[in-house]
């Protein structure tokens, strides 16, 4: 019999964060458990606490309190040994326009520290994985923006993570690249990479996500295979209608 | 209507950044105030605040003090018998301007009084006896910085002029006096015997004017320099460094909007999810700017050297020290990257970072004499200039180009251009830190 706690990848306990200078926590005690090899989706309204809690699982931000761990290394205070288990796919394009896609991955390759012998091989995977191959030494600011996402994908998958954040990672693209984008991230998490992933698209998360956390107010409301919620549900027939029920249909329009 | 909606959308958006519009407004303000400052005295009517010159009296009469109260009279010198109470000799006088502390020292020989007496009087005896004028005279030596330009050094020589003319014409005033008499009754006597009518007007001796116009001072120009040089110092040799640092100083621009454009792109970010050291980010920036001020510097170099003498002037000569040369670049030009880095971890927006690094570079060149040598400002500015990195750079430069210095000469400020280059990189990766963990 194995031990259930050996399979998780993430966990989080009681996480807090509270924003300098506001009253109001953006992460209110938010726990997870997440196992190694799944896809696991982060939903919520707009200023939910999702991008503040991939925030914070990146090292990018210190919790106010509560714990977080990766592969069993505690994020705030071993912050070095998680960003090497760790990749970003950020919902910005984080990438030097100026530069070709080649030049891009060949640069945060060795950032991300991949073995000089093996940069090369490993630019061409990523390039061929999102389709990018043909068009890899044009700068990328003559990208469209599908592909400038496709590139920001190859990215963060470079140095082959155990976990990779993905925050939004189709928004504002067209269908053609978000439909190649979702089929790249199931390839990807077949070959054990586990992924964790923010969307606004509910769809998307029904089709790829193996659990969902629907977070509202930085705490979690529900959690659980989004098919087994739809059908544990009382009237609802997709995620999107589960959602809506559970976060309310007022908007969440907030201030940055 | 379509106008008015365009300005008052510009004028809301230029309203929305508060901190850009105090950087534009505050900036010319102070730039205006500083360059104001620095040129008051040399755009002054008057002639402004004076320059200041040793003076080594080595005269045991009373010429040397003489032409001292006529040199402090005409207000266009201060001069300067001592340091901490211990008076100045001729060795400690060409030392001090030599290291720049300085940039004149008058000194006055030991015979001053004797042999411009004994020239002034030869002088007139010269004129009544229609003989040739005397060739005698005395020698003031004026010892002065290579450093300083031409301009200057001219105002000095004019007012050290003035009261030397002052002094020989006291002296060949004062021989007239005494020679006249004589020479009358000497000719008296000749031309009408030892006894003469009275009321009968004798003819009176002819007297040559020409002595009038004979020097019984002269002043010998000498540069504070351990091989005098030849020839002096051009204004290439003066102004090439000068602004060779100042273009140097502008990589402040592009590398603070490196930063800021990482920053608001989100490859900054992304990098600092990644297993790379601050230091490694910041000094990955510092070496590749470092390396564009060194293409720079070099360039500028060869504008000195090849470019500018096909337009007549003269050629740049650089210094006997290459080792001394590139360490002074090398400390300037990490300075000014430094600088940039700080600039770009501050700043929060590209247009905050270009106003504020270009106006305080400027200023900092202002400060550091690059525009107005810093010995013609105002005793206060002179006092203010010592903070400027472009001022201990210039002066490091000028110590290879003008006044044959070497390693030795320029260590202190390629040190303190060093140290300055440490300071804005610990506050920066001090602040860099920060935003890695959030705060």
């Amino acid at each position: 019999m194995t031990d259930p706690a050996a399979d998780i990848i993430l966990t989080t306990e009681n996480l807090v964060k509270i924003y300098p200078g506001s009253d109001k926590p953006a992460v209110a005690g938010l726990t997870l458990n997440i196992n190694r090899g799944t896809i696991y989706g982060l939903l919520g309204p707009n200023g939910a606490g999702k991008t503040t809690t991939i925030s914070i699982l990146c090292t990018l931000l210190q919790p106010s309190s509560g714990t977080a761990t990766i592969l069993g290394h505690d994020v705030a205070r071993q912050a070095g040994a998680v960003r090497r288990k760790i990749g970003l796919v950020p919902q910005d394009i984080a990438l030097y326009g100026s530069l070709t896609a080649r030049e891009n991955l060949r640069y945060f390759a060795r950032m991300l520290k991949v073995s000089g012998t093996m940069i090369e091989d490993r630019v061409a995977e990523c390039l061929q994985l999102v389709e990018l191959q043909d068009c890899a030494d044009q700068r990328v600011s003559t990208y469209s923006g599908g592909m400038k996402r496709r590139a920001n994908l190859a990215v963060g998958i470079l140095h082959q993570p155990d976990i990779l954040f993905l925050d939004e990672p189709t928004v504002g693209i067209d269908a053609q690249s978000r439909n190649l984008i979702l089929e790249r991230l199931v390839e990807l998490n077949r070959s054990g990479v586990t992924l964790v992933y923010t969307t606004h698209y509910m769809d998307e998360a029904q089709q790829i996500c193996d659990e969902v956390a629907i977070v509202d107010g930085g705490k979690m409301i529900a959690c659980g295979n989004p098919s087994r919620l739809v059908h544990d549900s009382v009237s609802c027939e997709n995620l999107e209608e589960l959602f809506l029920q559970l976060t309310g249909k007022q908007l969440r329009d907030r201030m940055e | 209507m379509l106008l008015l909606a365009n300005i008052k959308k510009e004028l809301l958006l230029l309203s929305r950044d508060r901190l850009s519009l105090l950087v534009l407004f505050v900036m010319p303000m102070v730039l205006v105030l500083i360059l104001s400052l620095i040129q008051d005295d040399i755009f002054r009517a008057t002639g402004g605040a004076p320059t200041t010159a040793l003076f080594v009296n080595l005269d045991a009469g009373d010429s040397g003090a003489e032409l001292r109260r006529n040199l402090q009279s005409n207000g266009a010198l201060t001069l300067v018998e001592d340091r901490a109470g211990e008076a100045f000799d001729v060795k400690s006088a060409r030392q001090a301007v030599f290291s720049g502390d300085y940039q004149f020292a008058i000194i006055i020989p030991a015979a001053f009084t004797t042999e411009i007496n004994q020239a002034a009087k030869e002088s007139v005896q010269a004129a009544l006896s229609h003989e040739d004028p005397s060739r005698r005279s005395s020698q003031i030596t004026i010892v002065f910085d290579p450093a300083v330009r031409g301009v200057y050094r001219s105002a000095v020589l004019n007012a050290l002029q003035l009261g030397v003319l002052g002094l020989e014409l006291s002296r060949k005033s004062s021989a007239f006096e005494q020679l006249l008499p004589d020479e009358l009754h000497r000719s008296m006597t000749e031309q009408m015997g030892s006894v003469f009518p009275v009321g009968m007007l004798p003819e009176l001796p002819q007297i040559s004017f020409d002595w009038t116009g004979q020097q019984l001072i002269t002043l010998d120009e000498e540069l504070a320099s351990p091989e005098k040089y030849a020839t002096l110092p051009t204004s290439v040799q003066q102004n090439v460094p000068a602004w060779t640092l100042f273009g140097m100083f502008f990589i402040v621009i592009p590398l603070a909007g490196t930063l800021i454009r990482e920053r608001e792109e989100g490859t900054l970010t992304r990098l600092m999810t990644m297993p790379v050291t601050n230091s490694s980010l910041l000094l990955g920036k510092v070496s590749a700017h470092l390396l564009i001020c060194m293409i720079q510097f070099g360039l500028m170099l060869m504008v000195g050297k090849f470019l500018l003498p096909l337009f007549g002037t003269p050629v740049l000569e650089l210094g006997s020290s290459p080792f001394a040369l590139m360490l002074v670049a090398v400390s300037a030009a990490l300075a000014a990257c430094g600088y940039g880095i700080l600039v770009g971890v501050v700043a929060r927006s590209y247009d905050q970072a270009a106003i504020f690094g270009s106006v305080s570079i400027v200023i900092a060149a202002a400060l550091g004499g690059v525009m107005v040598p810093i010995y013609v400002m105002p005793r206060f500015m002179q006092t203010l200039s010592i903070i400027s990195p472009l001022g201990w750079g210039l002066d490091a430069f000028l110590d290879i180009f003008v006044r044959g210095g070497h390693l030795t000469t320029v260590l202190p400020r390629v040190a303190a251009l060093g140290g300055f280059f440490l300071l804005c990189m610990i506050v920066a990766m001090v602040i860099f830190q920060r935003w890695r963990r959030g705060n």
